[in-house]
């Protein structure tokens, strides 16, 4: 490493004065990069905490940011999608290239991946047409020494006039010199801009023209852009340069544009391409020597098997398995002891509460079981939700997550849909929500629409009470059988409806499938950490606060009209008895159960807190001593560590997920018999399937409303789930009639 | 000359031409759209093009493939894949 920059010498020294004068302004660093150069990882090594996640305007892509002082400064970083060039086509490219071009950053911090130089030059020599001063962070360089590759740093930075700078991110490694080097090249900028690369001599007479005229006769528009680039960007024919200009083709441009077409066969943005691509090839062989013989790299050593033909898919069922596994033993504890602590303490801290400020009764009812009940019950799922998302976030992190589509891809062409769409309907299985945000990875509008209209079938972790419930009043001696046919419907009806929409609404081509399968690498717990919290917050912040208004509403529909005696009589229950007899058919024409099913619209698993309410007559709470807050200070404690114990052992212990089943069984204990007495074994099989089947919740709609920017898609989702639904339980409660099942 | 798709495991080819479907038509959409019209500059940014020695890590007859590009591992979907044309190397 005797290029490295280990020893950073500024070669222009600022004087004193302006440095202080300096201080005061703020910096703007913009990173690029191609997606898997540990682009993430080293913006998180540089800003950390600070790092505040959005949106980029107007889309659902990711925006990344971090405001902080630095050696006197003020660093205003910025996170550009990962891509591969700045061709303005996919959605990341057109976010990263308007804000380079308008927002103007004082420098570009171009993240490349040092084992991958070639592919990663062709985004840098974009980069470099931007009139931006550029400092390359010559990333993940540890890796490509060890494989024997000598890359001359100082030979990039004499060909290119941009600074280089080899780092590891994942140990943090030239971060430091990054930064500085960064800030000198911005505070130097007009004597740091990236040099011209040559590309072909009529490209460059070319631009050269384009420049002059634009210079001359369209001065508002030259002083708006880099001149050059948005000369390079007309001879390519960018429609949308064209358009945000609003020159035409007319006079002198389309003049030259004409000559340069004509001497090229029209094509000319292939010609850019190739010289550019030209520019990132001859410059590797420059300033890189590989050794002659190539080993056989871990990562294809590990794919032989990964990818084999027979291994592949037992391999990634059982990988899958132990996702699912880990997720429930991890889990189970802790949302057994939020369980604990929202049904117990909080509830009798607020039941006193009430008492102390001689709240009304009804007031202290909404507070308790509206309120402290329905969002307790959202908080339970949190831990789930978290331990999944940190075990998805592994996959993808280690990068087998890219080899599962790869496996599935075959499968999936039989629904009209690829493989990279079967990881949104693999997080179906936990949670729809995120599976939905999950479809961004899919770049066709097509595949994303087909993907989100089937992820609703997978059966997520919130119909399970229901299921649990019900199995164990009805179907107790063959649950598991009974469990496994719920999911296994759910996919069969997702191939069934895959293949139909692939038929009808999404006719067309195959589509297309490339995607870059990343080595396997070991993601740090710090990256783990950050990526876990950045998923599941989404769900704590918008599905609590949704959840928190929601059980109010399913209160007060409970609660009124005003001093309401029978639940029948609430406007709940009067929409039951509206409903109920269109549920006739299938075998649960009552209107506790019609009640129930509206409130599931919420989120499915309120159909088992919804008939817990009609049903229960009595609270049983009352006969248990009152403890006091000392006590329960002491139980949160104690329990909290009881339940990390059990969170931990579960995890070397085998199987089961034994504790969520136990956990149900208690709280729908009251509940058994008197579904017993409302349903037949028959009616309610029919009843949880249809529970599978009906409408996605409300939340996965905001979902598909903030994807797609339209109702229509869900309105497709609830159309057909619905009829489904209907069908489908009316087949089972019917058929089974037919020919003499329960009745 | 012969597809990429037909390649077997751990042969190595050149890729001799990618046959666009919308070349021409118009210049700017044609390239990568979000439609999934144009996909050839994708795989040209992410360095698959003309020129290039790729191998073939992984072809199992059906379904996607894995190709190696310079260091980079690129799966491509079967139908893509037949309209890259090669040359195998010996």
């Amino acid at each position: 490493m005797n290029t490295a920059a280990s020893s950073w010498e500024p070669s222009v020294k600022i004087p004193e004065f302006e440095t202080r004068d300096l201080k005061r302004k703020s910096i703007a660093v913009a990173v690029a990069g191609n997606p898997n150069s540990g682009k993430s990882t080293l913006i998180n090594g540089i800003a950390g905490t600070r790092l505040h996640v959005g949106n980029w305007p107007g889309v659902t892509v990711e925006k990344k940011e971090a405001v902080f002082e630095y050696r006197g400064r003020r660093i205003r970083l910025v996170d550009l999608p990962g891509t591969y060039s700045l061709s303005p086509y996919t959605q990341e490219e057109i976010i990263s290239r308007d804000y380079l071009v308008r927002e103007k950053p004082d420098v570009i911090v171009n993240v490349v991946d040092a084992t991958n130089l070639e592919r990663n030059l062709y985004l840098t020599v974009q980069l470099m047409e931007l009139g931006i001063p550029v400092v390359m962070a010559l990333n993940i360089f540890d890796e490509a020494e060890k494989k024997g590759y000598r890359i001359d740093t100082k030979a990039i930075e004499d060909m290119l006039g941009i600074a280089v700078v080899p780092t590891v991110a994942t140990r943090k490694i030239g971060l430091d010199d990054l930064l500085k080097r960064a800030i000198s090249f911005a505070e130097e900028s007009p004597l740091r801009l990236p040099k011209h690369l040559i590309y072909g001599a009529d490209a460059e007479a070319a631009s050269r023209q384009i420049e002059d005229h634009l210079r001359k006769d369209h001065p508002s528009v030259a002083a708006a852009y880099p001149l050059r680039w948005l000369a390079l960007k007309m001879m390519e024919g960018d429609s949308r340069v064209m358009e945000e200009t609003g020159l035409d083709e007319g006079g002198l441009l389309g003049e030259t544009l004409n000559h340069l077409r004509a001497a090229h066969e029209e094509d000319i943005e292939s010609l850019m391409a190739d010289a550019r691509y030209a520019q990132a090839s001859g410059l590797t062989r420059e300033v890189m020597i590989r050794p002659a013989i190539r080993k056989m790299e871990i990562t294809e050593k590990i794919d032989r098997i990964v990818l084999n033909r027979f291994l592949g898919i037992p391999i990634f069922l059982a990988a899958m398995w132990l996702v699912f596994k880990f997720t429930f033993d991890v889990s189970t504890p802790f949302a057994d002891w939020i369980d604990a602590m929202t049904t117990g303490p909080f509830r009798r801290w607020a039941v006193a509460a009430m008492g102390f400020i001689h709240a009304p009764a009804w007031t202290a009812s909404l507070v308790t079981d509206g309120i402290i009940a329905g969002v307790g019950f959202v908080l339970v799922f949190v831990p789930v939700i978290f331990a999944m998302m940190f075990f998805i976030t592994f996959l993808e992190g280690s990068g087998y997550m890219a080899r599962a589509a790869f496996v599935m891809d075959r499968a999936m062409h039989a629904i009209g849909l690829h493989g990279k769409s079967f990881i949104p309907m693999l997080l179906g299985f936990g949670c729809n929500v995120p599976a939905v945000y999950a479809t961004r990875v899919l770049e066709n509008p097509r595949d994303k629409a087909l993907t989100s209209l089937l992820i609703p079938l997978m059966s997520c972790g919130a119909r399970l009470p229901v299921y649990v419930v019900f199995i164990g009043a009805f179907f107790a001696a063959h649950a598991g059988t009974v469990l496994w046919s719920l999911y296994v419907m759910g996919i069969a009806l997702a191939v069934l409806m895959g293949i139909m929409f692939k038929r009808t609404l999404f006719k067309g081509e195959s589509p297309m499938f490339i995607m870059e399968l990343p080595p396997y690498r070991m993601p740090s717990f710090r990256s783990l950490m950050i990526h876990t919290w950045e998923k599941g917050k989404h769900f704590l912040i918008k599905a609590g606060t949704y959840i928190l208004a929601v059980s109010v509403l399913v209160w007060f529909l409970l609660n009124l009209p005003w001093g309401v005696q029978n639940k029948k009589d609430s406007y709940l229950g009067k929409a039951g008895q509206v409903i109920a007899p269109v549920l006739e058919p299938l075998g649960f024409g009552n209107w506790e159960a019609a009640s129930s099913l509206v409130s599931g619209l919420i989120a499915k698993e309120i159909v088992v807190g919804t008939m817990g309410e009609i049903y229960a007559h009595k609270a049983k709470e009352d006969k248990k001593e009152q403890p006091s807050p000392t006590d329960d200070f002491r139980e949160i404690g104690t329990s909290f560590l009881a339940a990390s114990k059990k969170s931990v052992s579960n995890i070397f212990s085998t199987f089961g997920i034994s504790s969520l089943s136990a956990q149900q069984d208690d709280e729908s204990a009251g509940l058994k018999p008197v579904l017993r007495k409302t349903f037949t074994p028959l009616s309610a099989y029919a009843f949880i399937v249809f529970v599978l089947l009906y409408m996605p919740c409300v939340i996965v709609a905001i979902a598909m409303r903030q994807e797609f920017g339209t109702w229509k898609w869900f309105g497709i989702a609830f159309t057909y789930q619905m009829a489904l639904a209907w069908s489908v339980a009316f087949v089972i409660y019917q058929g089974g009639k037919l020919i003499g099942i329960g009745g | 000359m012969m597809p990429l798709g037909l390649l077997g495991t751990g042969e190595k080819a050149e890729v001799m031409e990618i046959r666009e479907r919308n070349r021409g038509v118009k210049p700017a959409a044609a390239c990568c759209g979000p439609d999934g019209n144009g996909w050839s500059c994708r795989m040209e940014n992410m360095g698959l093009r003309t020129g290039k020695v790729v191998e073939m890590l992984n072809n199992e007859g059906a379904g996607a493939m894995l190709i190696k590009v310079d260091e980079s591992r690129i799966a491509i979907g079967r139908g893509m894949a037949m309209k890259i044309m090669v040359r195998r190397q010996g």
